[in-house]
């Protein structure tokens, strides 16, 4: 945009320039000529025998030199008027007038503007609304001959350059905008491709690309350089599930041989001696949980977790949830209460999704105490499937409040290993959806999860492969 | 020793190949496997589940993913190829499953993530030979001792006596009923009554359990839902 503006007021620039130079150029060859001529003429009026002749000889001249005219347009009308000539005597009285009318008011303008030096003026003669250009020379006698050229054939000349001039700016122009539109729309139409199927990457697929082109331009190069970047960064997530899944190799093939052993010597064992193996049993249990929870976290943290998105209604999943929390909540004291009117559909992995609201549960079963309510709410707002978990506990603990969704953050009375909310983040975000937690003003604690519906994610995905 | 078997369908006669490196996990497994009845070959390689293929007929084959050789699904689609039709269980110490193990699954095989326990392998085991064997008639009525499940009227009684159930209580005792003798843990009750795959901090599932046995189990009569700590639930039918 700002290219085409400096194109326009250069050329703009170039072509005043050009404008002034053409117009003092005709100047000065007009002046030339009327210098000339005068001298002629003072010549001729002062050679000529003061006689009946003298002024139809004299006249007969100026009348010549009047047709020689340069950039002179054929004259329309009969009579000229765009040269005259003058020559006063002595006491500057009017001696000789060739010209259109009788040089009265011509002579009184020459008089008005104390014409002297032999080069050329500007003088306006009332009555014309072009000035004339006036040379004078002085004759042997003390008498001043004067000889006026209108600058009308000049302005003429010049308004005809001016017009073409303008429209082949215009053209100019107009052309260079038309080329800088076409180009640019191209141009960003390429990009908003690449910007598009980028943020789609960024959202769930990291083995698309971005769309090239075979031309060899910049925008082509962004999406070649996009491309490298993100085989980088597939590469670095490819590393990591390695890493973490020989991790988890490492750590759960030994988990499993000492479960198993655990357990068949735990059948061979009467009740008397099976309570330590039950208890290590449990925290074996337990130690596999962390471990699968935080290489959740760690991976959805480094936007790596792995989806299998299937349609999943978020209604009939809380009910079967809340179907089996429930019987714990009312033996805890705790009222629980779903307000979800329709189904709600999500695009989303099950099992990570299932474990998420468990998690959202579990969290309340262990923080909220006898005697309170929880209230779940799922509704669709413009695209998004809002699940709202609220209760009238004692809320979050002010100094945990600020980390609640950070990996390994519980309050000071918590049992879990504090990764449950942190777990639920992660799920989340890997939706690309938002979770918000605060304490409510009227005492209690919520938490509200966003994720898209399952219309917006269609038809987000539709956009990508139409553009 | 397992010449004698006759019949096909009986857990008693079934034979098994584990394909399994690890030594540990091998002389457990081998050991539950042989208690609960199937006869086990084991093989610690690839090459090896091949060549015990080739020369064994199995009714059933668990394989572990991770193999020193080869990738287990690969073994598992040359065995195809070599005509073994048993179902397949695979085992996974990756953390997720993969999209070819799914694929798998569709196809009629299982998988369990390690480390697992013991009352669920066996369940999965005994659910793909059910799944292999010629259908009987459906049921349409459960009995375990006194308890008898009607599954049409979705109606339990004990000793004659109606129990007041709920919906997902009924749900609950028919999978028990189903399993009675067995174990079953808690992740495979949540699995299999709320089609859910959670491990919760909470002991969600405890509380349907003893709301349960406090409708079935009442005072007078011999307790039928037995829980073994740190295993799972048992329905005890003798």
């Amino acid at each position: 945009m700002w290219a085409t503006l400096a194109f326009t007021f250069g050329t703009l620039i170039v072509f005043i320039f050009l404008d002034r130079f053409v117009a003092n150029d005709i100047q000065r060859r007009s002046d030339a000529w009327l210098s000339g001529e005068v001298e002629v003429l003072g010549d001729v009026a002062e050679r000529t025998p003061n006689d009946a002749l003298y002024n139809r000889v004299v006249g007969e001249v100026a009348e010549l030199a009047s047709r020689e005219v340069p950039e002179k347009a054929a004259s329309q009308q009969p009579e000229n008027d765009s040269v005259f000539f003058i020559q006063t005597a002595r006491d500057g009285a009017l001696k000789l007038w060739v010209g259109a009318g009788d040089g009265e008011s011509h002579l009184q303008a020459i008089r008005a503007s104390q014409l002297a030096a032999s080069r050329p003026v500007s003088i306006h003669v009332r009555g014309y609304s072009v000035p004339f250009r006036v040379a004078s020379d002085s004759m042997g006698d003390g008498g001043r001959v004067y000889l006026g050229l209108s600058e009308r054939d000049q302005r003429r000349v010049l308004l005809n350059l001016r017009i073409r001039f303008f429209v082949l700016w215009l053209s100019i122009v107009l052309l260079g905008f038309a080329i800088v539109f076409f180009t640019s729309r191209r141009t960003l139409s390429h990009v908003r491709n690449i910007t598009e199927a980028a943020s789609h990457i960024g959202e769930s697929d990291l083995k698309l690309r971005v769309p090239t082109s075979s031309r060899n331009d910049e925008i082509s190069q962004l999406g070649y350089t996009l491309n490298r970047m993100l085989d980088r960064i597939e590469n670095g997530v490819n590393q990591l599930h390695t890493i973490t899944d020989s991790l988890a190799h490492d750590l759960r093939s030994p988990l499993t041989a000492i479960r198993g052993k655990l357990e068949t010597s735990l059948a061979s064992h009467d009740a008397d001696h099976a309570e330590p193996i039950v208890s290590a049993i449990e925290e074996l249990d337990r130690l596999t949980d962390f471990l699968n929870k935080s290489l959740d976290v760690a991976e959805a943290k480094a936007d790596a977790l792995r989806l299998h998105p299937t349609d999943i209604d978020l209604d009939e999943l809380l009910r079967s949830t809340i179907d089996l929390y429930e019987p714990s909540m009312n033996d805890r004291g705790i009222r629980l209460r779903l307000h979800s009117a329709n189904p709600v559909h999500i695009v989303a992995d099950e099992g990570l999704i299932h474990r998420m609201v468990a998690n959202l549960f579990d969290n309340e079963l262990k923080h909220v105490p006898s005697g309170c309510s929880v209230d779940i709410y799922l509704q669709e707002q413009e695209g998004e499937a809002r699940l709202i978990v609220r209760d009238n506990g004692p809320g979050f603990d002010p100094e945990v409040r600020e980390h609640l969704f950070t990996k390994a953050v519980k309050g000071r009375k918590s049992s879990g290993h504090g990764l449950g909310l942190a777990f639920v983040d992660a799920v989340v975000r890997a939706h690309a959806g938002t979770v918000a937690a605060d304490n409510l003003a009227s005492g209690g604690a919520r938490i509200l999860v966003s994720l898209p519906s399952a219309a917006n994610q269609a038809d987000r995905v539709h956009a990508v492969h139409a553009g | 020793m397992h010449q004698g078997c006759v019949s096909s369908t009986n857990i008693l006669c079934m034979r098994l190949l584990m394909v399994e490196d690890e030594h540990d996990i091998q002389s457990f497994l081998q050991q539950a496997l042989s208690e609960a009845g199937y006869t086990v070959d084991v093989a610690p390689d690839g090459r090896a589940a091949e060549n015990f293929a080739k020369t064994n007929n199995y009714d059933i084959l668990i394989v572990d993913l991770g193999l020193p050789d080869q990738d287990g699904i690969t073994l598992i689609t040359r065995l195809r190829q070599l005509g073994v039709l048993a179902p397949v269980l695979i085992l996974s110490a990756r953390r997720s499953v993969d999209d070819r193990v799914r694929g798998l699954e569709q196809g009629g095989d299982d998988y369990l993530t390690k480390p697992f326990a013991l009352a669920e392998l066996l369940a999965r085991l005994r659910n793909l030979l059910k799944r292999n064997a010629p259908q009987g008639s459906e049921l349409t009525k459960l009995r375990v001792q006194d308890l008898e499940l009607d599954l049409l009227r979705r109606e339990a009684s004990r000793s004659g006596q109606v129990l007041q159930l709920t919906p997902q209580e009924f749900v609950l005792l028919e999978y028990l009923c189903r399993n009675a003798g067995r174990v079953v843990t808690r992740s495979m009750i949540l699995d299999k009554v709320w089609g859910m795959r959670i491990q919760p901090d909470t002991n969600v599932v405890d509380v349907h359990i003893y709301r349960l046995r406090g409708k079935v189990d009442t005072n007078g009569q011999s307790p039928l839902i037995r829980t073994l700590r740190g295993v799972g639930y048992v329905l005890q039918d003798r």
